[in-house]
């Protein structure tokens, strides 16, 4: 009895005594590579934030953020949370078969509608006395193909396509959800996989038109260093890499792509994205406000402006042959209001709406 | 600054179990008392100094009441001790609520004070206004040490939310107490269970509680499901912090009162509240409902000295009528049991009284988390289908079978199953094992607040 005693509060005491040293001893990490996110730094300590206590909130940040063996920490409550407690998903994000997806519910039918009225405005205010044709394309989530099936809640996704195409009745609509399967996604990523596409591309096209400007004529270039996804680190549970690979021919190689925030001109493919972060900003450097590609093989001088998610950096390469110039805006990082002031739109021959889902019923995220 | 968090754990705690073990014995009260005082800095500064007022009030309250014991004026600084408390009280917790009535009543527009609630301040009044009534009884007598009335106050473990600790209870302990391995042994896996119940059970049933308020798809079945669940939320939430106190004070070489003893097993409205946060019940049977007479008066007094104090129960809770009406619904089923149907419960099938109490129990929970009267009618009625929503949904499943084994979990928890199961284990394995589940349950906690956000206390807000 006396032994129990004695090792029950020594153990307590090397827990919390020791897990204090580690704590103190520990150097702050700047990045989390896991989370993709910058760690809270030690927070500023005047008499105005301890008196506002704003000091002890951001102080107890800092200890979650820079606690010791914090990604393995993670893995054990993912873990717990998982196959000790049952629960079907950990912070919204689920496993199904070697597959892993965030949670996307419910459908937001006001924001849908935002979504699409914010496109007819930007069709009304540049596109619509030049002619251009407009067409819209929704992309499937993962959760289109993983949720219902696994027993988990999914939005309606005939209710979504309907509110979009009853809030833009100026597009021409291309329907790209029987283009797709789970397998042409990442299993540890929310993104589709760029050299499984060419369904994709060519629904695209046939809709668009450009089927006889297109070829499936490409290499499949696969990236050695194993490709970990986003939900990989979210989930923090241990699970196999994807293989990233990207495509690449003569034309593709030919590109320039000017970016206007940073005002450099880079390659289709941004090789330095491969050991940085997030290797999937290895197409068109990833996320970025206004990009144009110059396509000098293509000599007609069709242009396309796309309005595009992330989704589209992987895919629009694909597009590039048929066009002497495309234009890529994201308006999660630009107001749209102010591309008048930043790029010509009027000169487009054809204009594409094209965004996963995910990003139309979280629309409130478009500027 | 709350028990389940980084801070506390990896940097007070050692902190204080340092300099606390290591400082000679005349400076233990100091050492608590100043980590204390940091202890309540850390979440209100701006309020420390109020506390510590109530504390000198009382302290001042005592040694005159003590000097003038046998005179008239005795009376006088009774009444200035008690007052002074729950003038604080009223005005911080209950100033707004008080307004919001008027300009309700009367047509008028005061404007409210919008003051922000000082944490634990239910807590550390109540505590400080029975020190005070039991100098006055002369069943203690008067601090003379400062320092010593201050650390049965302001003590970190209990400080903020209970259990609510008699002064006569620790008056030994102020003074001597021990510190051995046993004792701070028994803390430490009682500390660690608590925890366990917080993070591991509560907070899960917080945010299930959470996805069902901002649910679009209610059904019948998922506002059961929240019932529950917030019923067993608030019991694992609140028990969990007494276990923590309690275990915190063992360390420390205090012996605190029980809180709970396994209220949701009883067979009656009677018997759940002597099982339910026994130390608030205890506090209002011997400060208000024994002084007005209890039991032994004519029947209409009863019956207003119980509508007095459960009305009072409801208030503490929360400064809004549903709390009131929480009281009140609770001191009807006390009264129809004392009067009519309590001799009926005693003689039915346990299996039944249990099920009428636990029926009672959960509608008073929906009542309690109700956003105000308005919300009750919503709440409750969308238990029986009111509105013509759906028996079920999608949603409604998808949450019952990843909440299944939680809920489960927590129903076995809240009975003495566990208890039970394990006392018929030969106390050879459970020393041998008792270590190891301690660790456990230790890096499970770490990990989940490591992964987790921030999840204040219910009863920090009381």
């Amino acid at each position: 009895m006396k032994i129990k005693n004695y090792v029950v509060t020594v153990c307590f005491l090397v827990f919390f005594l020791g897990g204090a040293l580690l704590c103190l001893l520990h150097s702050p990490q700047e990045y989390s590579t896991s989370e993709r996110r910058k760690l809270k730094q030690f927070p500023k300590i005047t008499t105005e934030t301890v008196l506002n206590t704003k000091f002890m909130s951001e102080f107890e940040t800092y200890t979650l953020d820079q606690f010791p063996f914090r990604d393995a920490f993670r893995t054990v409550k993912a873990i717990a949370h998982y196959y000790v407690f049952g629960q079907k998903d950990n912070n919204d994000v689920y496993l199904a078969g070697d597959s892993v997806s965030k949670l996307e519910y419910p459908l937001r039918p006001e924001l849908i509608t935002s979504a699409g009225q914010k496109f007819e405005t930007l069709y009304n205010t540049h596109f619509k006395d030049t002619g251009a044709n407009v067409f819209a394309a929704v992309i499937p989530d993962k959760n289109y193909f993983l949720a219902a099936q696994n027993g988990y809640p999914s939005i309606d996704y005939d209710e979504l396509l309907r509110l979009f195409r009853e809030s833009t009745p100026d597009f021409k609509h291309i329907d790209l959800f029987d283009a797709l399967t789970i397998d042409q996604y990442y299993r540890t990523d929310t993104h589709w996989k760029q050299e499984c596409l060419s369904g994709v591309v060519d629904v695209l096209a046939g809709g668009m038109n450009i089927a006889d400007r297109l070829t499936w004529d490409y290499v499949e270039n696969k990236v050695e260093a194993p490709f970990y996804g986003v939900y990989y680190g979210q989930a923090a549970l241990p699970m196999a890499p994807d293989t990233l690979t990207y495509l690449t021919n003569p034309i593709l190689d030919g590109c320039t792509v000017y970016n206007y925030e940073t005002g450099k001109t880079t390659g289709i493919y941004d090789m330095e994205q491969l050991t940085g972060d997030d290797p999937y900003e290895v197409f068109l450097s990833g996320a970025a406000a206004l990009l144009t590609i110059e396509n000098p093989a293509c000599t007609d001088g069709r242009e396309l402006v796309v309005f595009r998610d992330s989704f589209g950096s992987s895919i629009v390469p694909l597009l590039v042959p048929a066009y002497s110039k495309i234009t890529l805006v994201d308006i999660r990082y630009v107001d749209s209001t102010y591309l008048p002031n930043l790029v010509d739109l009027s000169t487009a021959d054809d204009v594409l709406f094209l965004y996963s889902a995910m990003v139309l019923n979280q629309s409130n995220m478009l500027k | 600054m709350l028990f389940s968090s980084i801070p506390f754990l990896f940097y007070f705690l050692p902190a204080v179990l340092l300099v606390y073990y290591i400082a000679p014995g005349k400076f233990k009260n100091a050492v608590l008392l100043f980590f204390s005082l940091f202890f309540y800095f850390w979440g209100e500064p701006k309020y420390t100094l109020l506390m510590l007022t109530s504390i000198t009030i009382s302290y001042a309250a005592g040694l005159l009441i003590e000097r003038f014991r046998g005179t008239r004026y005795a009376r006088v600084f009774l009444w200035i001790g008690v007052g002074a408390g729950l003038l604080l009280l009223g005005f911080f917790k209950y100033a707004d609520f008080m307004i919001a009535n008027l300009n309700g009543i009367f047509g008028i527009s005061i404007p409210l004070l919008r003051i922000a609630l000082p944490i634990g301040i239910s807590f550390y009044t109540f505590q400080s206004i029975s020190y005070v009534i039991d100098v006055y009884r002369g069943d203690t007598e008067a601090q003379r040490n400062y320092i010593d009335l201050a650390t049965y106050v302001a003590l970190f473990p209990q400080l903020i939310a209970g259990p609510i600790v008699r002064y006569t209870d620790v008056a030994a302990e102020l003074k001597q107490r021990s510190h051995t391995a046993e004792l701070f042994s028994s803390g430490a896996f009682r500390f660690t269970v608590g925890l366990a119940k917080k993070i591991l059970i509560a907070n899960p049933l917080g945010e299930l509680c959470d996805i069902f308020r901002e649910s679009n798809e209610k059904s019948v079945l998922f506002f059961w499901i929240y019932a529950i669940a917030f019923c067993l939320h608030i019991y694992f939430d609140f028990s969990g912090y007494s276990d923590m106190a309690i275990g915190l004070g063992r360390i420390f070489g205090f012996r605190f009162i029980e809180n709970f003893n396994y209220p949701f097993i009883s067979t009656s409205v009677t018997e759940f509240w002597r099982r339910w946060h026994m130390s608030l019940g205890s506090w209002f049977r011997d400060y208000v409902y024994i002084p007005m007479g209890g039991n032994r008066v004519s029947t209409p007094r009863w019956l207003f000295n119980l509508f007095v104090v459960w009305m009072l129960t409801g208030l503490w809770h929360g400064a809004d009528w549903n709390f009131v009406l929480w009281g009140l619904y609770f001191a009807f089923f006390l009264i129809i049991e004392k009067l009519w149907i309590g001799k009926i419960l005693k003689k039915l099938p346990r299996v039944l009284s249990r099920v009428y109490l636990l029926f009672i129990m959960i509608i008073s929970f929906v009542i309690f988390n109700a956003n105000g009267l308005g919300g009750i009618a919503g709440d409750v009625g969308g238990l029986f289908g009111a509105g013509g929503i759906p028996l079920v949904t999608t949603e409604t499943l998808y949450y019952l079978r990843s909440y299944a084994v939680l809920l489960i979990a927590a129903i076995i928890g809240s009975t003495p199953v566990v208890k039970t199961a394990v006392s018929k284990i030969t106390p050879k394995i459970t020393n041998v094992v008792i270590a190891p589940v301690m660790l456990v349950l230790l890096v499970l906690c770490t990990a989940y607040l490591v992964d987790g956000s921030f999840n204040p206390f219910l009863y920090f807000r009381f």
